[in-house]
């Protein structure tokens, strides 16, 4: 029983990474109905141009995170305005196919560039432990957490308190009406893409500075968040944290107290449960589409 | 109209293919982890494996030809290895196959190279149990996890006082094929199992088992992980506060894994079978050749591409032509002088003869602490 503090504070910091790292997914899917294949691959961007401008630019980790976000928003955009913007209105299935293209684009383009060895992101903090009575964690995870809840809590403010998130919410909500009010959609359909890339890629050089940032490490992203996602609801902020938590300490539990060996089984047997018995997930917004 | 295009383009295509049908070239399959969790130790050993094609065909190539080599993405896993030897043989006409990485890999694709009855030289994959499977085709130019555990395990327990240890590994056939085999000789030497555990390939966050490792309070804890996974593991054991000892198997003694641990490297053991610090002077040459083309001090695996290669070629030269059964005749009388000791093959295909090295990682260069020839098993 004194291993259980440990594990649940283990399973609650990866529960915010996990959340984290799904944000861009659910929101780009619960505003745009694009479901993004590409999502692990922008992680990925992230961390690999994270450790581009701590490495060769020079930059501290926080200057290089405002880089890294600006660089992969003008990507985010052009992806949506060159991209996505040929599929639109044409249901999902073309979207899936062309991000799906699209990732296998960026990891092999990646590959070609960068190579697929492991890259160091340098940290903002050291990396030595931390000890709360039995409790040890590292001053780089808390600070992680810290940004992670940070950049949820700043998209929902920008969501649901700025008039670009008036704008994207009304665009969502009724295109046609939208513009007739004069809102430019084209714009916010590529903002909203541009700020799904940037919370993905912000993630991936938050956590590439914590283990390392790697050419092929989006498929397990991708199939990571889709499990959050899936489990608090397609498009939801809330059940995309709820998700994440419970992800993260049913992994950490599973692996403390069952069997490390199988521990990526337990995200599947969860959401195969949730689409048993409550198939909008925990907190989907919008049940009759899901 | 586009039947005209479709018929076009296959007469292009079997016009492209009749040069191949010519072999102008001795060619060589190598079949590689290129994406994935282990493709940068996949890529050491296609960088050694040209190293070595570059020497033979500047001293004139085989048979007086060229050696082409092919290299082929198998992504360490036996569906997509198998599929990748496929292709090497019916499309590219290979005359002998290397290869692949991971233990379950090889142990996917060696049905394949009997089926097409072309010898296939592994020069990594170490579970014990491939050379025992009465394959004639296949060849291991690597130690397995049992001779390094035998040659290791009485230096490592006496050296780092082990009295508890725990096992942790990948979650495949290497990583339990090296736990299974360090445990069984340590525990012959008195030495408590307290925690065994296994992780899946790319896995990132340890923290969960290293609590568990940290509860078990053992005072060492063996690794097989190769540079991505054992580099976060290790840096992971530090950030939880733990300084038990770090030994195990896998690609330590190289520039990479310790500039990616870090500080965290420093006092950590590693039973290779190669390390860029063995002082002969064949070594020397190769690392001098190794760092001029790559810029980087060659470890583990880029020493086994090269060995690899250079026993295949030296093989069909041998051979006297590329017929696959002569060439798999030749490999058996193989005498190979490679950096690190002399290679043979005892009659299972297993290599023995070479020398084995325990490299402790001191102010970040991987220092030899203790050198011993594999022995052939018995």
């Amino acid at each position: 029983m004194d291993l259980f503090p440990q594990f649940l504070a283990n399973g609650l910091v990866m529960g915010v990474f996990y959340a984290l790292s799904a944000l861009g997914l659910t929101l780009i899917f619960g505003l745009m109905r694009v479901v993004n294949f590409a999502h692990g691959e922008f992680y990925m961007l992230g961390g690999v141009s994270g450790w581009f401008v701590t490495n060769y630019l020079g930059l501290d980790f926080f200057s290089g995170l405002i880089v890294v976000a600006a660089f992969m928003a003008a990507v985010g955009w052009l992806v949506d305005r060159f991209l996505i913007e040929r599929v639109r209105g044409q249901g999902e299935e073309p979207g899936i196919l062309l991000t799906i293209g699209l990732s296998i684009f960026l990891v092999n383009g990646t590959l070609l560039l960068v190579g697929p060895a492991p890259m160091k992101v340098a940290g903002a903090v050291a990396e030595g432990p931390l000890f709360f009575g039995p409790i040890a964690v590292t001053k780089l995870r808390l600070l992680a957490v810290a940004v992670g809840i940070a950049l949820i809590v700043g998209a929902h403010l920008l969501i649901r308190r700025t008039r670009l998130g008036a704008a994207m919410r009304a665009t969502f909500q009724d295109p046609m009406a939208a513009s007739l009010a004069g809102i430019r959609t084209g714009h916010v359909y590529a903002a909203t893409f541009a700020l799904g890339c940037t919370l993905a890629a912000l993630s991936g050089m938050l956590l590439a500075s914590i283990y390392s940032a790697q050419a092929s490490v989006g498929g397990l992203i991708s199939l990571k968040s889709f499990v959050v996602v899936i489990l608090g609801g397609m498009g939801s902020f809330a059940g995309a944290i709820a998700g994440g938590l419970l992800l993260g300490v049913a992994e950490a539990m599973w692996g403390g107290y069952v069997s490390m060996g199988m521990v990526d089984v337990i995200g599947f047997v969860l959401v195969i449960l949730i689409l048993l018995f409550r198939p909008q997930g925990l907190f989907s917004i919008r049940t009759e589409r899901a | 109209m586009r039947n005209v295009v479709l018929g076009g383009l296959l007469l292009t295509g079997i016009a492209a293919s009749v040069p191949a049908q010519a072999q102008d070239t001795v060619r060589i399959g190598l079949v590689q982890p290129l994406t994935g969790s282990v493709a940068y130790n996949g890529k050491s050993v296609v960088e050694g494996a040209r190293l070595a094609v570059e020497e033979m065909n500047a001293a004139g190539g085989v048979l007086g030809k060229k050696i082409e080599l092919i290299v082929e993405d198998g992504q360490c896993t036996p569906a997509n290895s198998v599929n990748a030897v496929e292709k090497l043989v019916q499309k590219d006409k290979v005359v002998t196959l290397v290869g692949a990485f991971c233990s379950s890999a090889t142990a996917a694709i060696m049905p394949v190279a009997q089926k097409y009855k072309l010898p296939l030289i592994t020069g990594v994959s170490s579970k014990a149990s491939l050379t025992e499977q009465g394959n004639p085709y296949f060849f291991r130019a690597a130690e397995t996890d049992a001779l390094m555990a035998e040659a290791f395990a009485k230096i490592l327990a006496n050296d780092l006082k082990l009295t508890k240890v725990a096992y942790i590994g990948v979650n495949d056939d290497w990583g339990r094929g090296g736990v299974e085999e360090f445990s069984r000789d340590l525990t012959a030497l008195g030495v408590k199992t307290v925690l065994t555990e296994y992780f899946d390939h790319g896995a990132t966050d340890f923290f969960t088992l290293l609590t568990k490792l940290r509860a078990a309070k053992p005072d060492g804890v063996f690794v097989a992980a190769e540079t991505q996974d054992g580099s976060i593991l290790v840096k992971q054991i530090r950030e939880m506060g733990l300084d038990t000892k770090v030994f195990g198997v896998g690609s330590w003694a190289t520039a990479d894994f310790i500039n990616l641990t870090g500080e965290a490297a420093e006092g950590i053991h590693a039973a290779v079978p190669y390390a860029s610090s063995m002082d002969t002077p064949r070594n020397q040459a190769f690392v001098q050749k190794y760092q001029a083309k790559y810029g980087i001090k060659p470890g583990k695996y880029g020493a086994a591409g090269y060995n690899a290669l250079n026993i295949a070629g030296q093989a069909i030269a041998r051979a006297g032509g590329t017929d696959a059964e002569a060439i798999r005749a030749a490999l058996a009388k193989t005498s190979y002088e490679a950096p690190n000791g002399v290679y043979k093959f005892t009659g299972k295909g297993q290599a023995y003869g070479f020398d084995a090295v325990l490299v402790r990682i001191e102010k970040g260069e991987p220092k030899v602490i203790a050198s011993t020839p594999v022995d052939a098993p018995h």
